[in-house]
């Protein structure tokens, strides 16, 4: 690798002093288990000048309920996430979510907040060296159009509406079905509102904003979670599509419901069609099918993701049955 | 250690960019405007236990765990297998998770505690012998890496059941495919454990 | 009296040095199929003191790198490398015009060395073949220049300094339209990118249109198939150190005596000055004695003059993507036509079959050499595509054992048969049927054994076959999935070849050694050598060891990539300790006074056998042997010592060699698809392997397991992704190349037979590369047999399934 400052900051307004110092030039490592793929392959045509290190900051690695609110620490590592009983009971597409996510080591070292911070994948974007100087590094176009582009978008492109990378998070479609909001050093937002796409950068966080916290709302009434990843290796792989639901019964009826998809597009996907496919029916084999049809409407596939479609479809069928 | 790293002047307040000629200097500026104390001492130096030994190094930043154990240390149980996370050929246990060496930056593992396949053989762990006796290598390249994931598992879990032995050695590759004879080693090895824990 | 000139085969046979009969045990065996012998590598794997030639570091040593082509194809116009060679701890650079190149016959491979005809290697066929080209024909290959510097990072950043100011030129990817008329040529002014390959042009047996004459069914098919890799686990590396005019290396070698033996002609350096260390070696699976491997001896040979021109030891290790540049001879496409009677008994067979960069095999030996198929035809066509050179990859059978499987799967459907009825009406060999065989056995002093018939019904008994096998696509299970079963079968290979000479040394205290130089890939080779010696020797298993590692001794044992490891190395130790043993037991006899035959040897004793108990420890046999009073008055004694040689023959079918090849084996699989997703859920595979002999019983069902990992994931995962539009490779990382993990695939249920029917020692025969390559053939007909829809096309991912099923 080659060389950079280091810091390892001791307090949280330390980080952000440092980073507000380097602007775009630093970045933040916590698990490292992206970033250091990134810079051993040197994918980004700047190299950042510093790192600044926050798992030297303590106190914000936790899992706390709180009155109805369950608060995860920014630094919570991945399993500790997956093994925790008040998670697996309450929250259970997030505990599966990081449960799937990597491989076990690497869920040892990730944390949450850098499971949502990661930057997409796509095999152009990530080749060693900037060999493709894609849109997503300031260049002038998409390489996967042209190229292989059996792990691309099926809902289009961005970023100019050209980059039709995905978003790889497990954590993320899960966080945003179960309503979680997120705390960074300068807001409270939903994490469906997280996400951003733009050159280089995958969040709306400024280059000076630091994830600190994930609030979770207890869910309403009995209303049950899950999630679904669909890879071609049962560990280590990133999604080729992933779900998560989180849906509330009433009378037999569905009363409200959140799905997300995601690896099907550059930020996890809302289905809100399929949401609205449910909302006011029995969850059965043909309202979920219904809703998986729903959930893909709107798919516009490349030449070689077509596969693609057809696993969001039935990923969200059975997402959603799980919840029945 | 890169030269540019070197050159750089270390004495700029964290908090607000101002410059100082001494570190001295830059301390009592921290003190007396940030409220804050102690300043963050210059990163590179590190004090490692590896294997119940201590070490001191000096380390670059862009230093891997991995590169100060095996190249600097010359334990040798750490493998360079894939160099990006997918394989857990590297893997130490450190502070008890069993976490890639090679993904990790040495300058932030100041403090920690270290296992290496060689710790875990000279404190004679059963699992070396079962791994032995029920053939669980065939190149052996990546045997390492699956001893001390196993051994983190068994400090948490004495007692593993198959299904949570193969889950937690599922980041392991091993191109030979001597997956199955794992859970069986690890099973006996636990066995051992216990009984001789129950002397 | 006239002398009358012997083939090779008669002059080896007539040496007694080549055998084809049943080497029937003279011994009773205490270690030789024992389970529970300490594996001799297993503590130090296990606690990770085994050392991998990475490991190695020397006072001084240099790091060096090397440039790689970013284009498919390429012509260097200019190669600047000023601002590298002034960059701060650089202290060496290799240019492609440097005169220790330039000119000269370097090869990556064996191609280019007297040792090899270049026409029958990959890498020598096609148009660029030196180790440091100015130009690339494909994107990775090693171009251009190669750094030595203080540390790995610099030479990373010198590269980078170096300026080149290339010729992008026209490249092709797809085999199919590499014969198109305006494809691109990739050798200027050809007028085609057909590579001239006449062993595989035809091959032909008997006459496939009177055969398809007597057919009373006739089908055809294509099938394809993309190329996966070697991928093992430790990095392409090298270490070369000189001293004056002798030079030392640590090299990562299948073959190390051999790659000596290259680099010894291609530098012009006498063997005798070249100390190579092989150290473990981290997997192989023939990448590392890949004759057309680009960078196999190419990284020894640059690490080499690197060291000469710094005068400093120079470790070169290539990254893992830098590592995926060379694939098995898997890119291919094959049209077959096959021809049967109604009962089941194939009449012709007949295939095209269309190779990229190269192969060695032609896809229809097995139907050769083990039906009783008397008409068969094969055409190959080999082609240039902008890719790495293609070879044996655990190994070279793969195309045969595919257009066997497939062949007799289609036919066993079209008839509406059980494939297993189909596979045991067609055993034989080269046409002749199965009484050949059994006239074979009953001739020289085998056992009759159905090693077939053997295998197959212990197959089908653990995976349930007749219970539970059913027409395609007709089995739904509960969970909605669709179940499939598939079985394959073919003959032993591991092999009829191979060479190899070593010492067994019993020291002054006892104690023995085994001396040969030898490349331990990871099939527990030294332990089973180790039982031999203690069982033919007569002493106790811990009183053997094997250094290995160093070279310098001049034995050298045959590492598996000619797949051959035990098969012929088995024999060799065998004579060795046999030589040794009558060694020792004239010295014995001094003592005792007593002839030689009159004793024996057991558990490290000498005895009389007519008398028991009068017995002498080995030991003090060996130092009663010559005592010697030296100068300063101790007692030594010069150490008992003997070598062998064995060859077991060379390629060649069994008119030729004498020998047919009499081992079967039998895979047989269980599989779910997930109709919705395209997901294929493998449940069950029952491996079958008449191995023999089984020296080491825990080692063989050790390749059986970690065969049928490989298989599997070559089957449905493994696949090399090169980007259409520019010819660069995309997946060339351990998360995107998707190999097994321990959660993908069932551990398999593994049988094996021994029939002493092998052509190795005590009968036995070879099991490392047939479940790598046997299980890859069987998802095919699996997936058919659960959803009805032929996907030949591999490997068989959800997107192909789905489509198959119409569901995109």
């Amino acid at each position: 690798m080659r060389s950079f400052e280091h810091f390892n900051a001791r307090t949280m307004e330390e980080a952000v002093a440092i980073l507000g110092r380097y602007g775009d030039r630093a970045r933040v490592i916590a698990g490292g288990t992206d970033l250091l793929g990134k810079l051993k392959d040197e994918i980004l045509p700047k190299y950042p000048e510093a790192l600044v290190n926050i798992k030297s900051i303590s106190g914000m690695d936790y899992i706390r309920e709180d009155n109805d609110v369950l608060k995860i620490g920014a630094l919570t590592r991945l399993e500790d996430i997956a093994v925790h009983p008040a998670v697996k009971q309450h929250f259970g597409a997030l505990a599966e979510a990081a449960g799937r996510a990597a491989s076990p080591h690497l869920r040892e070292m990730g944390t949450l907040a850098g499971n949502i911070c990661q930057d997409i994948r796509c095999w152009y974007y990530r080749y060693p060296n900037n060999r493709f100087p894609c849109l997503r590094k300031g260049g002038g176009r998409c390489y996967a159009i042209e190229g292989d582009n059996r792990y691309h978008s099926i809902f289009g492109g961005t970023v100019d509406d050209g980059c039709y990378a995905v978003h790889p998070s497990d954590t993320a479609p899960a966080l945003i079905a179960l309503d979680a909001v997120v705390r960074t050093t300068k807001r409270t937002i939903p994490l469906e509102d997280f996400f951003d796409v733009k050159v280089s950068a995958t969040t709306v966080l400024d280059p000076d904003e630091i994830v600190t916290e994930f609030e979770i709302p207890q869910s309403p009434g009995k209303a049950g979670s899950h999630f679904i990843k669909f890879a071609l290796r049962k560990t280590i792989d990133f999604a080729v599509v992933n779900c998560a639901a989180m849906i509330l019964i009433e009378e037999r009826k569905v009363a409200s419901a959140r799905v997300c998809l995601n690896a099907v597009a550059v930020k996890p996907y809302r289905a809100v069609k399929a949401e609205q496919a449910i909302i006011g029916q029995e969850l059965n084999e043909s309202t979920a099918e219904a809703a998986g049809e729903s959930a893909i409407s709107q798919a516009t596939p490349l030449k070689d993701n077509g596969y693609m479609v057809q696993l969001a479809k039935i990923i969200v069928k059975r997402t959603i049955l799980a919840c029945a | 250690m890169n030269a540019d790293f070197q050159q750089t002047p270390n004495n700029l307040c964290p908090y607000c960019s101002a410059a100082f000629e001494t570190f001295d200097g830059l301390k009592a500026h921290v003190v007396a405007v940030h409220k804050t104390e102690p300043l963050p001492k210059p990163d590179g130096l590190i004090q490692l236990t590896v294997n119940g030994q201590s070490h001191k190094l000096l380390v670059a930043p862009e230093w891997t765990l991995y590169q100060v154990i095996h190249d600097k240390l010359g334990l040798t149980g750490v493998k360079m297998f894939c160099d990006r996370g997918a394989c857990g050929s590297c893997t130490v246990i450190m502070d008890g998770r069993p976490i890639l060496s090679c993904m990790t930056l040495a300058i932030e593992c100041d403090g920690k505690t270290i296992e290496t396949a060689e710790g875990i053989a000279e404190a004679g762990h059963p699992l070396i012998d079962s791994y032995v006796n029920h053939h669980t290598m065939q190149c052996g390249y990546c045997t390492p890496g699956f001893i001390t994931t196993a051994k983190a598992l068994l400090d948490r879990n004495p007692e593993p059941n198959e299904s949570e032995i193969m889950q937690a050695l599922a980041g392991n590759l091993c191109r030979c495919g001597t997956y199955p004879q794992h859970p069986k080693a690890v099973l006996e090895a636990a066995r051992t454990l216990k009984e001789e824990h129950s002397k | 009296m006239t002398e009358k000139k012997l083939g090779p085969y008669q002059t080896l046979k007539q040496e007694g040095t080549y055998k084809i009969g049943y080497d029937k045990p003279t011994v009773d065996f205490k270690q030789i199929g024992k389970r529970g012998v300490r594996r001799y590598d297993g503590f130090e794997k296990a606690s990770g003191k085994a050392l991998y030639t990475r490991d190695v570091n020397l006072p001084g040593m240099l790091y060096a790198k090397v440039l790689s082509s970013p284009y498919a194809r390429a012509r260097m116009l200019r190669l600047d490398t000023g601002k590298a060679e002034k960059y701060p701890g650089v202290r060496a650079v290799l240019r492609y015009d440097d005169p220790a190149i330039n000119g000269q016959e370097l090869t990556g491979s064996i191609a280019g060395t007297t040792r090899m005809a270049p026409e029958s290697a990959g890498w020598a066929m096609l148009p660029v073949k030196t180790i440091l080209s100015d130009q690339a024909i494909f994107e990775g290959q090693m171009v251009g220049v190669a750094i030595a510097a203080d540390t790995e990072q610099i030479a990373s950043e010198a590269l980078k300094l170096v300026k080149v100011e290339w010729e992008e030129q026209p490249f092709i990817l797809d085999k199919e339209k590499a014969l198109d008329s305006d494809a691109p040529k990739l050798i200027s002014g050809a007028d085609s990118n057909k590579i001239a390959d006449e062993d595989r042009e035809l091959t032909e047996q008997g006459d496939v249109e009177k055969g398809f004459q007597e057919a009373e069914e006739i089908i055809e098919f294509t099938a394809r198939r993309d190329a996966h890799l070697w991928a093992g686990a430790e990095l392409p590396s090298v270490v070369a150190r000189w001293s004056g005019d002798k030079l030392e290396m640590w090299v990562h070698e299948q073959q190390p005596y051999l790659s000596k033996l290259i680099l010894a002609e291609q530098l012009n350096i006498p063997m005798n000055k070249i100390h190579t260390h092989s150290l473990y070696q981290g997997c192989s699976f023939g990448e590392r004695c890949n004759p057309s491997n680009w960078s196999q001896n190419g990284i020894n040979v640059l690490a080499v003059l690197l060291a000469k021109k710094a005068d400093r030891p120079v470790k070169l290790v290539l990254n893992r993507a830098e590592k995926f540049y060379g694939f098995s001879g898997d890119l291919m496409v094959s049209q077959f036509k096959v021809g049967a009677r109604r009962d089941g008994t194939i009449t012709a067979v007949q295939m095209n079959n269309l190779f990229a960069n190269y192969m060695c095999t032609t896809g229809v030996e097995h139907l050769v050499e083990n039906t009783k198929i008397p008409n068969l035809r094969c055409e190959g066509t080999t082609v240039f595509v902008n890719k790495p050179p293609a070879w044996w990859n655990r190994c070279e059978q793969l195309p045969n054992v595919f257009c066997q499987t497939l062949v007799f799967d289609h036919i066993a459907d079209a008839l509406g048969m059980d494939p297993t009825e189909v596979a045991l009406l067609n055993d034989g060999c080269e046409g002749r049927d199965k009484s050949y065989l059994e006239d074979f056995q009953r001739e020289n002093g085998f056992e009759p054994r159905d090693s077939l018939k053997e295998c197959i019904a212990a197959g089908k008994k653990a995976i349930g076959w007749d219970e539970n096998w059913h027409p395609p696509g007709t089995r739904q299970l509960p969970n909605g999935r669709m179940h499939g079963m598939a079985f394959t079968w073919s003959h032993d290979w591991d092999d009829t070849r191979g060479t190899g000479s070593a010492a067994v040394l019993i020291q002054n205290d006892g104690s023995v050694s085994i001396i040969a130089q030898h490349s331990d890939v990871g099939v527990n080779p030294w332990t089973t050598y180790m039982q031999i010696v203690a069982d033919e020797l007569g002493v106790r298993y811990e009183d053997i060891e094997i250094n290995p590692f160093d070279l310098n001794v001049g034995f050298a044992l045959m590492s598996p990539d000619g797949s051959c490891n035990l098969g012929s190395n088995g024999y060799v130790v065998k004579k060795a300790a046999r030589k040794a043993r009558r060694m020792l037991l004239d010295l014995a006899a001094d003592k005792f006074d007593l002839p030689a035959e009159a004793l024996d040897i057991e558990d490290s004793t000498v005895f009389e056998k007519a008398n028991p108990d009068n017995r002498m420890p080995v030991k003090d046999v060996v130092k009663m042997a010559v005592p010697m009073l030296n100068a300063v008055g101790i007692w030594t004694e010069p150490p008992v010592l003997d070598w062998a040689w064995h060859t077991q023959g060379l390629w060649g079918m069994a008119l030729e060699t004498g020998r047919p090849r009499m081992c079967r084996q039998a895979n047989f699989i269980e599989v779910e698809v997930d109709t919705e997703t395209g997901e294929v859920c493998v449940t069950r595979v029952v491996n079958v392997n008449d191995v023999g002999k089984a020296i080491s019983p825990e080692t063989v069902e050790g390749q059986m397991y970690g065969g049928t990992y490989m298989g599997l994931g070559r089957a449905l995962a493994e696949e090399m992704v090169w980007d259409p539009a520019t010819g660069v490779l995309l997946n060339r990382n351990l998360l995107d190349y998707k190999y097994a993990t321990m959660l993908d695939y069932p551990a398999s249920d593994n049988i094996y037979i021994e029939t002493g029917l092998g052509h190795g020692p005590y009968g036995s025969t070879g099991i490392g590369e047939n479940t790598a390559t046997m299980i890859p053939a069987l998802l095919g007909p699996a997936v058919y047999n659960a959803i009805g829809k032929r996907i030949d096309d591999f490997p068989i991912t959800p997107n192909k399934v789905l489509k198959a099923l119409g569901k995109i």
